[in-house]
């Protein structure tokens, strides 16, 4: 049997199905759970539907995405395996960069179908689960000894004389700081990719990444403006989505320009 | 009275959080050694086990790159995520793309602070749920991926696909920039001047997250020590 067609046998989707599904059982259990905790701890029920509202709409566009992430992989790894990777751990960016230095590794060359053997898939397919493991490593090791010490700055509530405060309250500002951080290094990337991509000061990389992007900004600015003057606080569920949406259809006209 | 009710409520939180983190660790363990080991199955099926040696020379390749961004993100991301939402997260991945977005952006709809009980609630709802309709859409599109896959790969289609992420970003960037323009304006301008001057950082984006990070956590720190 030739190795792309093993790759996409039975017996693989069953391996790679059964690990989803215990994942996707996972995460059945924990939104139960944190649900019911909510309702006892006296969460309005109304705001955590809301949050499931906003989640689904939210995840619809970047898992068609992710989609295409397997359909771009299963041409050299097969479908079951990429659809594991990209369910479960996974990143479409980290998963492609290891297959492709692991299939260097196992002496295959660049990652290709036309080059894959049985042991260089199963190699290739240990050093990607082996590699993107840390994150689940530590939060099994350090989660609740970390959790714990992030809760620990109540403790400067009780000085007296000293206002609440203390580095507790510097938690939200930091996290914004952080997605400015995040989404900057992303903005600038675009920006040095049109600028310098094919060369220092060379001014001739791809401008859609950061067209896209405007794009994006300009329609979310459009549905805050909406939000805020017309005090539709619904539309909240639906305005990164809406965004991205307007912002990728946009992508298939400019990208025509190109 | 209401001191018995928080006293009760802040018990059935506390009971709760540390049933989450025995579950957590056992439910992640066990994807853990199910996704280590299933290479190993599959080299059975295959009629190959893993080569070893060569895992390991890759590993030092690449595989310290992901050691440290796997420390940074979890570093990173946990108070952000909260116990039940961390757990999750880092079991089903995709954590800058769309975890973390999705997270936040909840959180923000329903006006929640990071550290609150109430965070802890709406990141494992907003993660747990963003993760199965991950899983639900991945798994009918591998379904249907035969009759789809001309649509999908239509040339036509390609560039709104391939800019997924500047969607996402573009959208983001307007909502936290103008919680603090200034520090975003600096940010941004010095992500960008690195960018044009080392155009080689621009395939490692992602670990190009840690500095700008970074230097938006410093800026945002020097303003609110100024303001206290």
């Amino acid at each position: 049997m030739e190795i792309l067609s093993m790759l996409n046998s039975p017996v693989m989707y069953l391996i790679c199905g059964g690990i989803i599904l215990f994942v996707a059982v996972t995460c059945i259990v924990f939104a139960v759970r944190a649900y019911r905790a909510g309702r006892a701890i006296g969460i309005d029920e109304g705001k955590m539907k809301r949050v499931i509202a906003a989640s689904t709409t939210f995840a619809v566009l970047p898992s068609v995405g992710i989609l295409l992430g397997v359909i771009a992989l299963s041409g050299s790894l097969g479908t079951p395996w990429p659809w594991l990777r990209l369910s479960v751990i996974g990143a479409l960016h980290y998963e492609t960069q290891v297959a492709e230095a692991a299939s260097e590794a196992a002496g295959i060359g660049r990652l290709s179908a036309a080059n894959m053997t049985p042991e260089a898939f199963s190699t290739i397919a240990l050093l990607m689960s082996f590699c993107i493991m840390w994150g689940m490593v530590l939060v099994i090791f350090n989660g609740k000894a970390y959790s714990r010490r992030l809760a620990a700055p109540k403790v400067t509530e009780t000085q007296p004389g000293k206002k609440k405060a203390g580095l507790a309250a510097f938690g939200d500002p930091a996290m914004t700081a952080m997605f400015i951080g995040l989404v900057s290094a992303y903005i600038a990337s675009y920006i040095g990719t049109i600028v310098s991509g094919n060369g220092r000061f060379t001014f001739t990389g791809s401008w859609l990444p950061l067209a896209v992007a405007a794009i994006s900004g300009l329609a979310m600015a459009v549905f805050i403006r909406i939000r805020e003057t017309k005090k539709a606080e619904w539309i909240d569920s639906f305005s990164v989505a809406g965004s991205m949406l307007i912002a990728m259809a946009a992508a298939i006209f400019l990208g025509r320009l190109l | 009275m209401h001191e018995t009710e928080s006293s009760q409520s802040r018990e059935l939180y506390e009971s709760y959080l540390n049933a989450t983190h025995r579950l957590g660790r056992v439910l992640t363990a066990a994807t853990l050694l199910l996704l280590v080991g299933a290479p190993f199955v599959i080299g059975l099926y295959l009629g190959a086990l893993p080569n070893l040696g060569a895992v390991l020379k890759a590993f030092l390749g690449v595989g310290l790159v992901y050691l440290i961004s796997g420390i940074v993100e979890y570093l990173i991301y946990v108070p952000m995520l909260g116990a039940g939402g961390s757990y999750l997260a880092f079991i089903t991945g995709n954590l800058i793309n769309m975890k973390i977005p999705c997270a936040i952006n909840a959180r923000d709809i329903v006006g929640v602070k990071s550290g609150t009980p109430e965070n802890e609630i709406i990141a494992t709802l907003s993660i747990a749920t963003s993760s199965l309709v991950t899983i639900v859409v991945l798994a009918l599109g591998v379904v249907l991926m035969i009759p789809l896959q001309p649509v999908l790969q239509s040339p036509v289609l390609q560039p709104a696909f391939e800019n997924v992420v500047p969607a996402l970003f573009g959208a983001m960037a307007y909502k936290y920039y103008r919680m603090d323009f200034k520090v975003a304006a600096i940010v941004l301008g010095c992500m960008t001047l690195l960018f044009i001057l080392v155009p080689s950082l621009i395939g490692s984006t992602s670990m190009m997250v840690i500095p700008s990070g970074a230097l938006a956590i410093g800026l945002t720190y020097l303003g609110w020590r100024k303001k206290q």
